[in-house]
């Protein structure tokens, strides 16, 4: 493919002019903004939800600020775009909660939040969020590197009319090794969280290092469940798939996947916290919860902390919770102002009847260490 | 025209010069990127790193081959199927329907205006248990029907109903560039109506149904939607492959010479049937 | 040539109608083994429908068509014994000389050996150089096109050959060639052809008789020279080439007189009828006059323009508003000049008298 002759000099001098034109594309529409004043406009990189309408254009006219969002499903692409150089670019960044305290703040990627300013907000929220809050501190418990507000647990869903909620929770993940269940069961397509959902299947906790045999295990339980899958899909083909019948239950699910179908008056699909699982204490389930943090912009915009304060109140908090898209829970829900704000069929759709004792069933969500190897060998079991 | 001062001399290269730069930065330059990541170390995200085969390596030694081997035999069928869909309905168009060829043209037509996942997604709701098919059969003729959502068939049936207009125009206008002459004149010389279709019009059609199977076989290997959503991912084609690796994976390296790889054997499959059948040659222009 | 053989096709009030429009419209014909008949008319005349029916492209609306006195209006094309050579030629683009002239011996599955031979000897008859056979046929040129086309045709021994304009996109020079040679083939395969054209010229050079039609009717049928000297109608006269026509009406025994011109002129008397109404005279039969007495009709002009045709000179001369044509062989030119004053005249007998229709 290259002449010989070609030093490595000259190849990295022209891999350098390259990487110098991709940046220049990728980064297009705010390559002006760079040296710009920046005290009007607003970059937010997010899950899906805050980059609504509903949640952002009163905050816009309230400002008069150009306020752009862009939503993915995914942590950790989201940071390593931060890490492409992006960090020029954005202003705050949703995560999933162990990523500011174990990677985005080493990295610099992020920068810590005002405590005075902040911390008391989170004496408003639920109990299990009272100030200091881990997984919004800092390891040294010094820092506040970010706000709390849509949480949920996360395991998977079931059709309660073809699988009773109790056999759902005694059974746990086990459910999935019960070759009756072949063909009748789909895969909610999310990268991280298949991979814990097979660790959990396999019977170990995917937030510890892994011995050979429990990667060997991994790899065995990735093939047999993608073979007896029925589909792998997105929510949409979920939740349809479970109304339609195709299938009883789900990999991957809880009230963040299953609550769009639960609003539509679905309440026989159902997300599940198993009563007993391989993770930290025995427990069964996992569980989520989003920190958004200020990214460490050299340019970065003083709307940035503004917006961290505007989304905490009661009514934009419950805007957030029925954004479009998913509905969760969120932590704001302590304070009675929001929580009357919450109709019951709203309560229903999130599952708020569970939520305390589902938290309490799960750990909350981790980094796997050895994420990539698992991730590949998953990747790898989807195409045999 | 005597003094050869530089490329730029012609008013005609002067005048191309913007639409070439543009050019360069858009298609070029990505293009460049994209093999340039394919030799950079796996899971690194800039250009700068020493240029390693590893990835190319990785590729062949695990099974990638399962989804380009998806990719191209979907793709395959799916021209195929094409062929023997759109011919009829071609000839039907330019010989048969007459006045309602435009109406059927606009049928054809009509459904490309609406984003392709969306009507993948009302086909599920067509084949879902209890959906529009299976449900009508039952309620009417209790008849059960068998799985097809979330299988390769249904892929396939994806596939060709997504690609269907990009078989079916070229060759309709293959068909319809056959001269009713050359009909008339192999009838005239005693052809029966199928020895004038085998020995003139479907040899004189070849270029369109040519363009319409490469349009169709390039467009179809580069599918990915079908897969996902009518397939439920029972199948991974190589497209998702690389998705996959730019995504979840965060492996663009990986990713990167996944698609090298792709370009690579569309291009050289392309250049062989290109090769075979010379489209000046059926057309009779040398 | 008429009487002298059996009528191969007759057709019996043969009417084709698009719509309310007849595009042919009650034709009578014979047409006898072994003739060359042209059917000439102008472009919408009706005469390609006429040729497409009898081809079998085109079903007629009413009448009889008949070979050797068997009604074929229902027989499709490729089960009647005749073929046709189109305007476009319509050669296979994807096959080679060989191939083209073989197609109608290989669908009617002659082997392959017996099928090369007949092709090359037909390659040979109609001076096609041998290595032709694998050539691609469109590279050959525009000639070699229409023999490998007439071969083509000629293959499966047809009864009757019919040619759709073939020659109308040539130049003069090549299209004259291939007139001669298409008689040439004629006389040697003594097959019936039947030619359709626009140009009576062409129509004269090779025909053994010519049906003239216009607005699908065919008004005068007979031998090239009946046509060229006894036109029946203004319009057939006129379709002949140049002629000079005077609207006249009778004035009695041997005599018409012109009302634009205001002068009578002299004509045989058996040639008056009662619906002569144009008086034709070809332009070779006027000439320049010393005196008034030098001929019987004789009228005083103006010598306004001249134009040389190859063997003749033509001369423009105008006699009030009305403009006359005046020819001379080329070696006998007038020596007149420019907007001197004439005389011209001619005799009786050259005289033609035609409906005004």
């Amino acid at each position: 493919m290259f002449d010989s002759k070609l030093s490595r000099r000259d190849f990295l001098k022209t891999s350098a002019s390259a990487a110098a034109t991709l940046a220049a594309t990728q980064v297009g529409p705010f390559a002006g903004a760079a040296h710009a004043a920046r005290d009007k406009e607003l970059n937010i990189l997010c899950w899906e939800g805050y980059n609504s309408a509903q949640v952002l254009d009163p905050f816009r006219s309230s400002k008069s600020a150009t306020v752009k969002a862009e939503s993915l499903t995914n942590d950790p692409t989201m940071i390593n775009r931060l890490r492409a150089g992006e960090i020029n670019v954005w202003d705050l960044i949703n995560v999933n909660n162990p990523w500011a305290r174990k990677i985005m703040l080493p990295e610099k990627l992020i920068k810590p939040l005002d405590r005075a300013k902040f911390e008391p907000y989170f004496a408003k929220m639920m109990p299990q969020f009272k100030p200091p809050y881990k997984w919004a501190m800092d390891d040294s418990g010094k820092d506040l590197l970010g706000m709390a507000q849509r949480f949920g647990p996360y395991s998977f869903v079931v059709n309660t009319d073809k699988i009773s909620r109790k056999t759902a929770e005694d059974q746990g993940w086990d459910l999935f090794n019960d070759p009756k269940l072949a063909g009748r069961f789909g895969i909610l397509e999310s990268d991280d969280w298949n991979v814990f959902g097979i660790c959990c299947i396999a019977g170990f906790d995917p937030y510890q290092p892994h011995t050979p045999e429990q990667v060997a295990k991994f790899e065995e339980t990735a093939k047999r469940i993608l073979k007896n899958k029925k589909v792998v899909g997105d929510i949409a083909t979920m939740n349809q798939a479970m109304i339609s019948g195709e299938i009883d239950c789900h990999l991957t699910g809880g009230t963040y996947s299953a609550s769009p179908a639960r609003a539509d008056g679905h309440l026989n699909l159902r997300g599940v916290t198993p009563n007993k699982g391989p993770l930290a204490g025995g427990k069964g389930g996992i569980a989520w919860i989003e920190i958004t943090s200020v990214v460490n912009n050299p340019h970065g915009s003083p709307l940035a902390e503004q917006f961290l304060e505007y989304v905490q109140a009661p009514e934009v908090a419950h805007t957030v919770a029925f954004a479009e898209g998913t509905f969760n829970p969120v932590a704001q829900m302590g304070n009675p102002e929001c929580f009357k704000l919450f109709t019951k069929d709203q309560l229903e759709a999130i599952q708020w009847d569970s939520l305390e004792e589902e938290m309490a069933r799960s750990v909350e969500y981790d980094i796997v260490p050895d994420y990539d190897k698992l991730l590949d060998i998953w990747n790898a079991a989807k195409k045999s | 025209m005597i003094e050869k001062t530089s490329v730029l001399a012609q008013p005609g290269r002067r005048a191309a010069l913007p639409i070439m730069v543009l050019l360069a930065l858009g298609f070029v330059a990505p293009l460049l990127a994209v093999v340039g990541f394919s030799f950079m170390p796996a899971r690194t995200f800039g250009l700068w790193h020493e240029p390693t085969l590893e990835n190319y390596e990785t590729i062949f030694s695990d099974n990638t081959y399962v989804s380009l081997f998806w990719s191209l035999g979907l793709a395959s069928a799916t021209v195929v199927l094409l062929a023997l869909i759109c011919y009829p309905v071609a000839y039907g168009l330019v010989r048969v329907f007459g006045r309602w060829s435009t109406v059927l043209t606009l049928l054809f037509t009509i459904p490309l205006v609406v984003s392709e996942n969306i009507r993948l997604y009302g086909w599920v709701l067509f084949f879902i248990k209890g959906g529009v098919l299976p449900g009508t059969l039952r309620t009417l003729f209790g008849v059960e029907m068998g799985d097809f959502l979330f299988t390769p068939a249904a892929v396939l049936f994806g596939m060709v109903y997504v690609y269907l207009p990009f078989m079916l125009f070229p060759m309709t206008l293959g068909i319809a560039m056959v001269p009713n002459q050359m009909r008339e004149a192999a009838r005239d010389l005693g052809a029966t109506r199928w020895q004038v279709f085998r020995e003139v019009e479907l040899p004189l059609s070849t270029p369109g149904l040519m363009i319409g199977s490469l349009l169709t076989f390039v467009l179809a290997v580069g599918a990915i939607a079908e897969a996902k959503v009518l397939g439920g991912q029972r199948i991974i084609p190589i497209t998702h492959d690389i998705e996959i690796a730019f995504t979840y994976a965060q492996n663009w390296p990986l990713g990167a010479a996944l698609a090298v790889l792709l370009m690579l054997v569309v291009s050289v499959l392309v250049l062989i049937v290109l090769r075979r059948f010379d489209l000046d040659q059926i057309l009779g222009k040398r | 040539m008429t009487g002298t053989s059996e009528p191969i096709l007759r057709l019996k009030n043969v009417r084709k109608a698009f719509g309310n429009l007849a595009a042919v419209d009650d034709i009578n014909l014979s047409i006898g083994e072994g003739e060359f008949f042209t059917i000439v008319g102008p472009s919408g005349s009706g005469k390609t429908t006429l040729i497409r029916m009898l081809a079998g492209m085109e079903r007629p609306t009413s009448g009889d068509i008949l070979l050797r006195d068997k009604r074929i209006n229902d027989t499709p094309a490729n089960e009647r014994p005749t073929c046709m050579v189109f305007q476009s030629l319509a050669l296979f683009p994807h096959r080679t000389v060989g191939q083209n002239i073989e197609f109608a011996l290989k669908i009617r599955n002659v082997d392959p050996a017996t099928r090369a031979k007949r092709a090359r000897e037909l390659m040979q008859q109609l001076h096609l150089p041998a290595d032709y056979y694998s050539k691609n046929v469109t590279l050959c040129s525009g000639g070699e096109r229409q023999r490998v086309a007439l071969a083509r045709a000629l293959a499966f021994d047809p009864q009757i050959l019919f040619f759709d304009e073939p020659l109308s996109a040539i130049d003069y020079k090549l299209r004259k060639t291939l007139e001669k040679e298409l008689k040439d083939i004629h006389r040697e395969t003594g097959k019936t052809f039947v030619y359709i054209t626009h140009s009576l010229e062409e129509a004269m050079v090779m025909s053994d008789r010519i049906g003239v039609m216009r607005r699908g009717k065919l008004i005068q049928v007979g031998s090239p020279n009946e046509i060229y000297s006894t036109p029946r109608s203004r319009f057939v006269s006129e379709f002949m080439g140049d002629v000079n026509v005077i609207p006249v009406e009778s004035n009695g025994a041997g005599s018409v007189r012109s009302q634009t011109l205001g002068a009578s002129f002299k004509v045989p008397p058996a040639a008056i009828e009662s619906k002569a109404q144009c008086l034709v005279v070809r332009p070779e039969f006027l000439r320049f006059l010393n005196s008034p007495s030098d001929a019987q009709n004789s009228l005083k002009g103006v010598l306004y323009n001249e134009y040389a045709l190859g063997s003749r000179i033509q001369y423009q001369v105008r006699v009030g508003e009305k403009v006359f044509l005046v020819e001379k062989l080329r070696q006998q030119p007038f020596k007149g000049k420019l907007d001197d004053e004439v005389l011209i005249g001619w005799d009786p007998e050259n005289s033609i008298l035609v409906a005004d229709e």
